[in-house]
């Protein structure tokens, strides 16, 4: 054993056959479980008059995640969140190709209603845009027009609870809603959305005019609604992608053959491998800083 | 150029500053191992002084490149390959930091073993092992520096006549017999022995960061000793 030892360390270390090395693959355990399907884009194009400002979009949303859409202006990330409701139609010229389907329906098909669309799929905007109404009026006037029969003071507490806005304003739900902070004032809105009991939320930017506290109060909400709620969210602060979404959609943009800027889908990875190893080089560089 | 790249240039420039830095404390680890080995295997006290001084060198920089890596973290926020260097970085000012350290341990034991009749077979097996870890810290090294993963891969290998010498030792240590001075220097030889194991061990630890770093995968070079010896040195 001895001899045989010596015998050993004399050889030449760099000779010798490479040992069997283990790796430990952690990727795939940072991997989302694959919840079941709410929305299913194919090949989704989107052109405003003859201008194509997206195409080819590939990507499923997952139920109870939260998924985030990133990319630099123009790539047309805001276009794409607007077809998950068919915000678009509200756009003149505006006119998607492609597929969008909701829970397994063509989202664009001639049977259905864009308002139905609306209510079960809530969307929260860049600025906070409460009704000049009392606090009370903002959320019960969508399940108003939605005739509930249900009872209306309930509901508005149960929103607002949601919302994590109750305590701070129990007390004065006849005051408007416009008087509100404007960390308070984004609550209300999703407050808004969730009383007309959507199953999916889209926020354009919700926090890119408050400060980071509320900010930071926005991004706790979302991590607690995505129990009940899928969440799609447009942001252009990649750290709040990071800390926030369950999966993300990094677009970019490219100059077509006619000069047009028109923007597609680069990389839809589980968020924690976008951010650390992301697959593409674009993604890589823009998450770097090195784009451009 | 925008101000959005300007401020980009200006993470890139610090990140390189604050990896050459972390580089060359792997550079002075390699450099400090053959001094302390000589120093232990010769008796040569001034030269395990030597080996003391740098070893403060090298903690003053552990604390300054942990402050510039707070200070980069908390500026930039840096994703994507330049958030696995900052990790990395980060490990490895650990890691090498540490390296520092067994050197000083084994340059300690030079003062303790003074006057003490010295065991050549041990002596040269000793000598034998910082030869062998030497290369491991440069091997390391060069991968990291050229990006290479094959030579990152190699180093489990180049670990696995150092565990063997390192378990051989106190076989070595029993055919000493019974002269007690012998046998109390030789004793002493165990701990420097341990910590050659260690410092190669800590080179693998540098190549698993390289792969990592290059592949985005975490590795783990998962190799024992052929006694059976587990990965931090026990039986």
């Amino acid at each position: 054993m001895e001899q045989e030892l010596e015998q050993q360390t004399e050889e030449k270390v760099l000779d010798r056959p490479r040992p069997a090395i283990e790796m430990a693959t952690t990727r795939a355990e940072q991997e989302p479980k694959d919840l079941p399907i709410v929305f299913s884009v194919r090949d989704l194009s989107v052109y405003y008059g003859d201008f194509r400002a997206v195409s080819n979009v590939e990507m499923p949303i997952r139920r109870n995640e939260i998924t985030a859409l990133i990319g630099p202006s123009g790539c047309g990330k805001s276009t794409v969140i607007r077809c998950f409701n068919r915000m678009n139609d509200l756009i003149e010229n505006a006119r998607v190709e492609g597929r969008v389907e909701y829970h397994g329906v063509d989202l664009y098909s001639d049977g259905v209603d864009p308002v139905e669309v609306r209510r079960r799929v809530g969307m929260v905007f860049q600025k906070p845009n409460p009704f000049p109404k009392s606090i009370y009026d903002n959320i019960s006037f969508g399940p108003k027009i939605g005739k509930y029969k249900g009872n209306m003071d309930d509901l508005v507490e149960e929103s607002l609870r949601k919302a994590a806005l109750w305590e701070e304003v129990k007390d004065k739900l006849d005051e408007s809603g416009m008087a509100l902070s404007g960390g308070q004032q984004q609550r209300l809105c999703i407050a808004r959305a969730i009383a007309t009991s959507p199953d999916v939320l889209l926020m354009d930017e919700p926090c890119s005019s408050l400060d980071p506290i509320a900010t930071l109060r926005i991004e706790e909400l979302m991590l607690e609604l995505k129990s009940e709620y899928s969440i799609i969210i447009v942001t252009h602060n990649m750290q709040q992608a990071a800390r926030v979404s369950d999966r993300t959609a990094f677009f970019n943009v490219r100059l077509s053959d006619e000069g047009q800027r028109t923007g597609y889908l680069v990389e839809f990875s589980p968020t924690e491998e976008l951010f650390t190893s992301p697959r593409e080089k674009d993604t890589e560089d823009y998450i770097t800083g090195r784009f451009g | 150029m925008t101000n959005a790249q300007d401020i980009n240039l200006h993470f890139h420039q610090e990140l390189e500053t604050l990896e050459q830095t972390v580089l060359g404390v792997a550079d002075r680890a390699e450099q400090m191992v053959q001094m302390a080995v000589e120093a232990v295997t010769t008796g040569n006290q001034e030269l395990a002084q030597q080996v003391i001084g740098l070893d403060d060198d090298i903690d003053r920089t552990y604390f300054s490149v942990h402050n510039n890596w707070v200070q980069l973290m908390a500026r930039f926020q840096p994703l994507g390959s330049d958030l696995r260097k900052m990790s990395v970085l980060l490990h490895l000012n650990n890691t090498f930091e540490r390296m520092g350290d067994q050197c000083v341990n084994i340059a300690k034991i030079t003062n303790f073993n003074a006057g003490l009749p010295r065991v050549e077979r041990i002596a040269g097996q000793i000598q034998e092992m910082g030869d062998l870890v030497r290369p491991m810290i440069r091997a390391a090294i060069e991968a990291y520096l050229r990006q290479d993963l094959d030579e990152a891969r190699l180093l489990p290998a180049m670990d696995q006549p150092v565990d063997r010498l390192n378990a051989n030792m106190y076989k070595e240590i029993v055919a000493v017999g019974g002269d007690p001075q012998q046998l109390e220097w030789a004793t002493k030889m165990l701990m420097a022995s341990r910590a050659l194991e260690r410092l190669g061990d800590q080179a693998v630890d540098f190549a698993e960061q390289t792969v990592y770093l290059i592949t985005g995968e975490r590795a783990e070079f998962n190799e024992t000793g052929l006694d059976g010896s587990t990965d931090d040195g026990s039986s």
